[in-house]
């Protein structure tokens, strides 16, 4: 059986929105220095954030590119806030992307703000938040 | 490239040329305005690579594939695969499945694979099945091994400072 990516966002429809601010609070936050390599997948239901250098597939609730970290891989998370390299496709509901963010790659979004100077090589399309929350382990399959 | 060159060259001997005869007259007002000029330019450059130098894996994330890295990594999480930093913390609920290298690794959560590093610290709550090479090594009670301790002196430095207990063995 396929799991949900967004585990936290899974209980949404049913529950109420309300308490999110509370979970915000509880999310563990993982730290990768700017001297740390990764390559594989990082899986986490919390923050990360990513000052060094990642291969690999992400899946994090809030995902952290600081303006040094670099990743080559998709990244699947609810909020994803770029400020560094990143080349593979991301998949979020909500995507910022700071000035000294270089992005080459799709961009799948339901809200998106780019800050003045961001570098962006890609499409950038928009989905509901129901093509989020289907995502599965199996991403699909797009064109670059 | 060459603006960079050209402008930092000239600055700096300018600077050294103009400071030093300014300096005897003058004390103080004109030393320290060229000295800050240079910090200034040099700072903005190390300080956001300096200030994360410790990477944190929390106890939510999990992570299947190397680590690699210079400097301290203190893991709380899951690692399937191998890490490899200076200094090496393994939180009491952390799990490594693969092989820890470091100049020091302290463990106090769970390794199934294999510990090398030349100061290595098992905890009371260390539960470590696998080898663990090592040139100095603490065992705390409690701590569980199922494996092989063995030294290793195999780097020239320790050579020359002390007899070889393995020679003996």
């Amino acid at each position: 059986m396929p799991q949900p990516v967004f585990r936290n966002s899974a209980k949404a429809p049913d529950g109420r929105g309300a308490k999110a601010p509370d979970k915000r609070v509880q999310l563990p936050s993982s730290e990768l220095g700017s001297a740390l390599t990764v390559v594989g997948v990082l899986d986490t239901e919390g923050e990360l954030f990513i000052h060094g250098n990642v291969q690999g597939r992400i899946n994090a609730e809030r995902l952290v590119l600081g303006r040094r970290g670099s990743v080559e891989g998709d990244v699947v998370a609810r909020d994803v806030h770029i400020g560094g390299r990143l080349n593979g496709r991301v998949f979020a509901l909500n995507v910022t992307l700071d000035d000294t963010a270089d992005v080459s790659g799709r961009i799948f979004h339901n809200t998106v703000t780019v800050a003045k100077g961001a570098r962006i090589d890609g499409r950038m399309p928009w989905r509901p938040p129901s093509y989020f929350e289907a995502l599965d382990d199996q991403l699909p399959e797009t064109k670059s | 490239m060459t603006m960079f060159n050209r402008t930092d060259k000239p600055s700096t001997d300018a600077a050294a040329g103009t400071t030093t005869p300014p300096q005897q007259p003058t004390a103080s007002s004109p030393a320290p305005a060229e000295v800050k000029r240079p910090q200034a330019y040099a700072q903005p450059v190390p300080s956001p690579a300096g200030t994360h130098s410790v990477s944190v894996i929390s106890k939510a994330l999990k992570i299947t594939g190397q680590l690699e890295s210079t400097e301290d990594i203190q893991i709380e999480g899951e690692v399937d695969g191998d890490v490899r930093a200076v200094s090496v913390g393994i939180g009491p609920n952390a799990k490594i499945k693969g092989t820890v290298r470091g100049d020091q690794v302290q463990l106090s959560g769970q390794v199934d694979g294999k510990i090398e590093a030349k100061k290595v610290i098992l905890s009371r709550t260390a539960r470590m099945s696998g080898d663990v090479i090592h040139q100095d090594i603490t065992i705390e009670s409690g701590a569980y091994i199922d494996g092989h301790c063995k030294p290793d002196y195999g780097k020239a430095e320790t050579k020359s400072a002390g007899p070889k207990p393995v020679a003996a063995a």
